[in-house]
């Protein structure tokens, strides 16, 4: 008896698994589906698209020159060197720019809830979250990741890392970009209660993007606002501490535990949320 | 005459129509000053530093600055303008008895005494926050060359931003993309709206002066702190002057070529 027993349990984990993954990958061909439809009105107009990369390629190097002039003529920066500050500010613009590459679909939810669109999102057989956030892969922040991995590789190479410290590096990028989708995550959940999209996802781009230089410039009580409370410091100055060996095991464990706190909080925010529709427009 | 003041007052109350939408905007200004000022800050530890020809004090009183000026200068309604001409919602002005840059002359104002109002109440609430040793102009002259070469900025901004919305006129798809070259990216640098301009070599400084932008922020600023006066100050408003009615003069020739290219796309 015990041994039919022990053969169904392994059968019903066996058949979970498969069923984790068949629904994994489902997901996955329904993302490249539609960030390809997204790839496609991108292209409609190649002379924007390509204005649009020069004025975002120029941004970035207008800042990298500002911050390199600076640092060259003092020296430092809150105690970082040259090289360390800049790579702060490559940290930042991955997790900034991959967060937008992956979730810009958060842009263009506003629209269907005014509208009432969104009545179709949730009749369709997908879960409406995954297609309100990840519906829309954005084209120029995908063209702009490579050069971007690229700064962060040869930026942190100068700092000489241990293989250890790029290992939390990259745990800690992905904690960040998890914290970044809890975020999106409250910024439409809010936009379903408050119609007030645009702004609220503005304000914390902004938010973040006081992440661009080390978070050790700002006094406190700011500086304790933005590694705690809006964990701009854990998403973007954390990774970039790990990798330069300044963080201790038990930020990176706070870290971990802070990104999971975010997520499941925003995924019933959500759910709260989703009760609040009231599908007016439609 | 009345029209217009009309005008103002509907598009003042068109504000408080979205509060909390402006309300957010305003909080998106005072967030954009904290990285500045902070970073300011730590460069300026020691008190007693000059760097790049600045103490801590007058830095500080650039960046305290840049809140005030951003919104006299650089808030503006005109931004709507290419969205219109790409719809084909521009006719509806044409076929109205209103002069197309006179209404968007006074939304912007509007717009603009709005803006003011909150970045003073903001000013002052980051003043006792932040608590910050500012640098006060008390030179008459120099605040009478403050208020010029501001104003100046204001038209010079209105005329620029007229210009770049004339794109869709031609390509209709590539009026946002425009705009975000020239007034978001190209603004944001090079009008010393993040840091003075005067810390770049004397190369690239040449090359700026050699365009409109520095007139926009960073000149009234240097007059305000003092370290434009005399001469200098004379040459930078007539610059200013020059590049206001060489930029008046090309505003007025698109416009026209525009419209004769206008197709009403949309309506």
């Amino acid at each position: 008896m015990k041994e039919i027993q022990k053969h169904s349990v392994l059968r019903l984990q066996a058949s979970d698994f498969s069923y984790v993954i068949k629904r994994l990958s489902y997901y996955f061909r329904i993302w490249l589906m539609m960030s390809r439809n997204s790839f496609i009105t991108y292209l409609q107009s190649r002379v924007g698209a390509s204005i649009f990369l020069f004025a975002k390629t120029i941004r970035f190097f207008f800042f990298l020159g500002f911050l390199f002039y600076i640092l060259k003529n003092t020296g430092n920066l809150a105690g970082y060197s040259l090289n360390q500050a800049l790579f702060f500010f490559v940290t930042f613009n991955v997790v900034d720019v991959f967060a937008q590459f992956l979730f810009r679909e958060v842009y263009r939810f506003r629209p269907l809830i005014i509208s009432g669109g969104f009545d179709l999102v949730l009749v369709k057989p997908i879960n409406a979250l995954f297609r309100s956030l990840m519906g829309g892969a954005d084209l120029y922040d995908l063209i702009t990741l490579p050069p971007l991995i690229f700064g962060v590789f040869y930026l942190g190479s100068q700092l000489n890392p241990s293989l250890l410290d790029t290992f939390y590096y990259i745990l800690l990028l992905i904690n960040g970009l998890l914290i970044a989708a809890a975020f999106h995550i409250a910024v439409i959940s809010l936009g379903i209660i408050t119609l007030e999209i645009d702004n609220s996802i503005m304000i914390y781009r902004d938010i973040l993007s006081l992440g661009r230089l080390p978070i050790d410039i700002y006094k406190e009580p700011l500086r304790g606002v933005l590694t705690y409370l809006i964990p701009v410091g854990i998403m973007i100055s954390f990774p970039a501490k790990a990798l330069m060996g300044l963080l201790t095991t038990t930020g990176i464990f706070l870290s971990f535990i802070l990104g999971g706190v975010l997520i499941f909080s925003s995924l019933r925010f959500w759910n709260y949320a989703l009760k609040q529709y009231t599908s007016a427009s439609s | 005459m009345n029209k217009y003041l009309q005008v103002f007052k509907i598009s003042f109350a068109q504000e408080f129509a979205y509060r909390v939408n402006f309300i957010m905007w305003r909080v998106r200004n005072v967030l954009q000053i904290f990285l500045v000022f902070f970073l300011w800050s730590t460069v300026f530890s020691d008190p007693n530093d000059i760097i790049f020809g600045y103490n801590r004090d007058k830095i500080l009183t650039y960046v305290f600055g840049i809140l005030i000026m951003k919104s006299l200068v650089l808030s503006s309604k005109v931004v709507d303008v290419s969205g219109e001409i790409s719809r084909g919602d521009l006719t509806n002005y044409l076929l109205k008895p209103v002069n197309y840059f006179k209404y968007w002359l006074t939304r912007d104002l509007s717009s603009k005494a709005l803006n003011l109002g909150f970045a003073v109440f903001e000013f002052l609430l980051l003043y006792l926050v932040l608590k910050p040793s500012l640098y006060f102009q008390t030179d008459i002259i120099q605040l009478a060359g403050f208020s010029i070469i501001t104003l100046l900025a204001i038209f010079l901004f209105f005329v620029l931003l007229f210009i770049v919305s004339f794109v869709p006129f031609w390509a209709p798809e590539l009026g946002w993309g425009a705009q975000f070259l020239i007034i978001v990216v190209a603004t944001e640098f090079l009008s010393g709206g993040l840091f003075p301009l005067d810390i770049l070599p004397s190369g690239i400084q040449g090359f700026l002066y050699l365009t409109p932008f520095p007139y926009l922020i960073f000149f009234p600023l240097q007059v305000f702190l003092g370290k434009v006066t005399g001469l200098a100050l004379i040459k930078g408003i007539l610059i200013s002057i020059s590049w206001s009615l060489i930029l008046f003069y090309s505003m007025k020739r698109l416009w026209y070529k525009g419209l004769l290219v206008y197709r009403a796309e949309g309506r």
